[in-house]
């Protein structure tokens, strides 16, 4: 059992989530309220992940961040080493990989909440982040908590954008899902057995408790109106 | 202080086939808007609250301006002190009432906060239920509840949005009876909205007719309610008879035009309008205007009495309708008393008696 | 009555905050280690040497196995690795050029041998050698990916030298490294592999299948070389382990496994030179 990639994996799937309920939340708040007649390029943009291969987004990530892009020789100057093959970077990249299943349940929760209990908040004097800690978010928890479980366990999964981009560094980018592949070219099959269905058992009871938490919002993609 | 007028000019589109076109001065105290579904009405008070922003226009009350295209002033929705209270209510359903009342006054001093709320609660008669949520309580507590969390903000103007349509009457009448006592002692205007002439009667003291859009009348409620001269006031105030005719003759010294009815040989004598002769004009009646005798009737004042004969009965709650063909077909509404002294029934033939100023000239309302 | 203008504020940002940049910051390891990039057919040797040599200094190894043209490109992407043991000299040679290895640090560590692998059930006779793959009852033939496997390109110039390559290649599954294509062949989703002497001598592979070797005069030689990197930050570490390969203890642990000390096979081999791949 490689605890050392088990602890990672947490590590790397909280880190997201926390990261993405931060990122993740403005866009969705933005995509539920606004009339922009193009809000489709940006729905488009953010749902990107689900259809696109995990090696055509890691490729495209590693090229975004390596070491000639912009983005990694700014890295390089402030901390001396490249984006690739480090957590840092395997956590960019997964917050990319794992945007719509965050954004998208709570754009949905929040398009559902009444649009006359918003106005009432704000007709009563209420600034825009007061009406959205007191009235939106309370009312549409479910979905916030949905898009957290849902990033959480999908970046507990992944494979291929992990190992574009992580290469597989024990304690650094070595994840669960690329410690039972070590194992199964290994040829410990019982190691890997092991691996496998803790990650399985850990995901089931998660999504578990999640669903009966939340009898409401079950769904995964945005529902119709 | 004197109490402050909302003055408002709007023009706004909101889709090609449908653009509101309105102006108008709200003083202190019950402004009726009065108008059929999808009239407008929820646009324009959506456009003074700032849900919307208007096209062109300006929005006043008193000296404050809330908004004004030329000047390029739009208050943001919180700092406009007004009240709304919505059609569905919007309750907070997560929190308890004493949350809901309290929401807009959490900037107060926790003690002016609870005094201000106790006072609330006393005056509309809601204390017993501050624990409770919205779907804990009944629909005219609801309802209560959403006035009186409108209300503690001490708002300078106050929007109603079809407040009391699911109510039964007893309760309607003791809310109207609140509000009537509440604006006695805070004097702002109030816009309500509904589509009741009832209501309209029992509290406005003005009146603004809203349909398609534009404004088709405004004023004291008996003169734009009782002789209306649009069609859709005619059909929103309950005339249940509409018909085209042409005039046939003038007569300028009586007062009197005569009309004939479309497709029959009837005629009407109806108030004198601004018409020529073969003029096409638009006459309303209402169906409790009519009388109806089973003999032809002699001495009588009015001015229009001919035959026709009984086409259905149908029983209403407490009154008959029927219905009548005499050339063109009338509506009638009679007691029961009344069909059983005549011993009316469908085939019977019998006399229509219309006062020439039972007919109401109206024009058709703008396409 | 409840307070609800506390509700209001954001409970505790601080705390979130400070919870977030704990798990922004990277994993800390305290001991001295060595981050070491293995051609997958070290798989089982390696991990051998490696806990010796950690036993010995204390430095702990850091292994990660992988087909040697697959580090090549992460290398040249910046990956921070300290020693890179390919399955070939090319790749090190090429990194040489490149300038991202230490200089005078190319080492080569031992020389590899191919062999035809088959599970115990398979009733195929490997006293045959290469033509058994003409068997008609082979339904897959399982070799490493030869655009950057080494022992993947070795398997194909051994077939071309038979000339059977043509007639099988239709049937060949590509392993992602020398790794995964014994593990195609152990599990039976393939009937034969071309595989790694020192995976076979492996006891999870020596138990559960046979294999016979393949004529070393039939295949350039699998010279195989390790480099310390450029970009290390712990050079000492790594020449240190670079010595230790080649005490007499270690040499003779990887010849346990099948490996030959270079200087005896590459006398026998003068003329034959593998190009050095794309």
């Amino acid at each position: 059992m490689d605890w050392s990639a088990i602890f990672l994996t947490l590590r790397l799937a909280l880190l997201v989530c926390a990261t993405l309920l931060i990122v993740g939340t403005p866009i969705a708040y933005w995509l539920s309220f606004t009339r922009w007649r193009w809000k489709f390029f940006v729905e488009s943009i953010v749902a990107l992940p689900l259809v696109l291969p995990p090696t055509v987004l890691g490729f495209y990530v590693l090229v975004a961040m390596g070491s000639r892009s912009p983005l990694g020789r700014w890295y390089q100057s402030l901390t001396g080493h490249g984006l690739p093959f480090t957590f840092e970077g395997l956590a960019i990249a997964s917050v990319i990989y794992s945007l719509p299943f965050a954004v998208q349940p709570m754009a949905a929760a929040f398009s559902q909440v009444d649009r006359n209990l918003i106005n009432a908040s704000s007709i009563l004097g209420a600034s825009r982040i007061r009406t959205f800690f007191r009235v939106l978010l309370p009312l549409s928890i479910g979905g916030v908590v949905t898009g957290f479980v849902l990033s959480f366990a999908h970046t507990l999964g992944e494979f291929g954008v992990v190992l574009m981009v992580g290469g597989n560094i024990p304690g650094v980018t070595r994840t669960v899902s690329i410690a039972i592949y070590d194992q199964t070219q290994a040829l410990d099959y019982a190691g890997a057995n092991r691996m496998a269905l803790l990650l399985l058992a850990f995901s089931f009871v998660t999504l578990s408790i999640t669903y009966s938490l939340n009898r409401r919002v079950w769904a995964v993609w945005p529902m119709q109106r | 202080m004197a109490p402050d007028t909302l003055s408002v000019r709007i023009a706004h589109r909101l889709s090609n086939a449908f653009a509101l076109d309105a102006a108008f001065g709200a003083p202190a105290g019950f402004t009726m808007i009065l108008g059929p579904s999808g009239g407008g009405k929820t646009t324009l008070l959506n456009c003074i609250a700032g849900f919307a922003q208007p096209d062109s226009g300006r929005i006043a009350l008193g000296a404050r301006v809330l908004f004004d295209s030329d000047e390029r002033i739009n208050m943001p929705v919180a700092g406009r002190r007004l009240g709304y209270v919505f059609q569905n209510l919007a309750l907070f359903p997560h929190l308890t009432v004493a949350q809901n009342i309290q929401y807009g006054i959490v900037k107060l001093p926790a003690d002016e906060r609870r005094a201000r709320m106790m006072a609330m609660l006393e005056s509309f008669r809601i204390a017993n239920l501050i624990a409770r949520k919205p779907n804990e309580i009944s629909g005219g507590e609801r309802q209560r509840v959403a006035l009186a969390r409108s209300l503690v903000t001490n708002p300078a103007a106050l929007m109603l949005d079809e407040p009391l349509t699911a109510l039964d009457n007893a309760t309607k009448s003791k809310i109207l009876d609140d509000l009537r006592a509440w604006n006695a002692s805070h004097e702002i205007p109030i816009l309500y909205v509904t589509h009741s002439p009832e209501e309209a009667f029992a509290l406005g003291e003005r009146v603004v007719v809203l349909e398609g859009g534009h404004i088709l009348a405004q004023g004291m409620p008996q003169h734009v309610l009782t002789t209306p001269r649009h069609e859709t006031i005619a059909q929103v105030v309950g005339f249940e008879n509409v018909f085209d005719a042409t005039v046939r003759s003038i007569a300028e010294t009586q007062g009197t035009m005569l009309c004939q009815l479309d497709g029959s040989t009837t005629q009407l004598e109806v108030p004198l309008g601004h018409a020529q002769i073969g003029a096409r004009i638009r006459i309303a009646i209402r169906a409790g205007d009519i009388m109806v005798a089973s003999a032809h009737p002699q001495g009588l004042s009015a001015r229009n009495s001919f035959q026709g004969r009984v086409q259905s009965i149908r029983r209403e709650g407490v009154r008959v309708v029927v219905m009548i063909e005499a050339g063109a077909t009338f509506e009638v509404h009679l007691t029961p008393g009344a069909i059983g002294a005549l011993q009316l029934e469908a085939g019977k033939e019998v006399w229509l008696v219309i006062k020439t100023y039972s007919c109401n000239l109206v024009e058709p309302s703008p396409q | 009555m409840t307070s609800i203008v506390a509700h209001d504020k954001l409970r505790n940002p601080i705390i979130i905050l400070a919870a977030l940049l704990w798990l922004w910051l990277p994993a800390h390891a305290g001991t001295a280690e060595i981050k070491v990039a293995a051609a997958s057919d070290l798989t089982f040797a390696f991990k051998n040497v490696a806990a010796q040599f950690e036993k010995q200094t204390g430095t702990s190894v850091k292994l990660t196995y992988g087909s040697s043209g697959n580090f090549f490109a992460q290398i040249q992407n910046g990956a921070p690795f300290d020693l890179f043991f390919s399955a070939d000299v090319g790749y090190p040679q090429k990194l040489e050029a490149a300038g991202l290895i230490e200089p005078g640090t190319i080492y080569d560590y031992a020389s590899g041998k191919l062999v035809i692998w088959v599970p115990n059930a398979s009733k195929l006779d490997l006293s045959r050698g290469l033509a058994v793959l003409l068997d008609p009852t082979i339904q897959k033939i399982a070799i490493a990916n030869p655009l950057h496997a080494p022992y993947g390109a070795a398997a194909v110039a051994a077939m071309r030298h038979d000339a059977i390559y043509d007639k099988v290649k239709s049937k060949l599954v590509l392993g992602e490294n020398i790794s995964q294509t014994a593990q195609f062949v152990q599990s039976g989703n393939a009937d034969v592999g071309l595989l790694a002497l020192s995976l076979a001598v492996a006891p999870a592979m020596k138990d559960s299948g046979r294999y016979v070797e393949i004529p070393s005069a039939d295949y350039p030689p699998l010279i195989q070389a390790g480099v310390i990197l450029k970009s290390s930050h712990n050079k000492e570490l790594a020449a240190q382990f670079l010595k230790f390969l080649k005490e007499p203890g270690t040499v003779a642990l990887m010849e346990q496994y099948g490996f030959s000390i270079p200087r005896d096979v590459a006398a026998a081999h003068g003329e034959n030179e593998m190009p050095a791949p794309h």
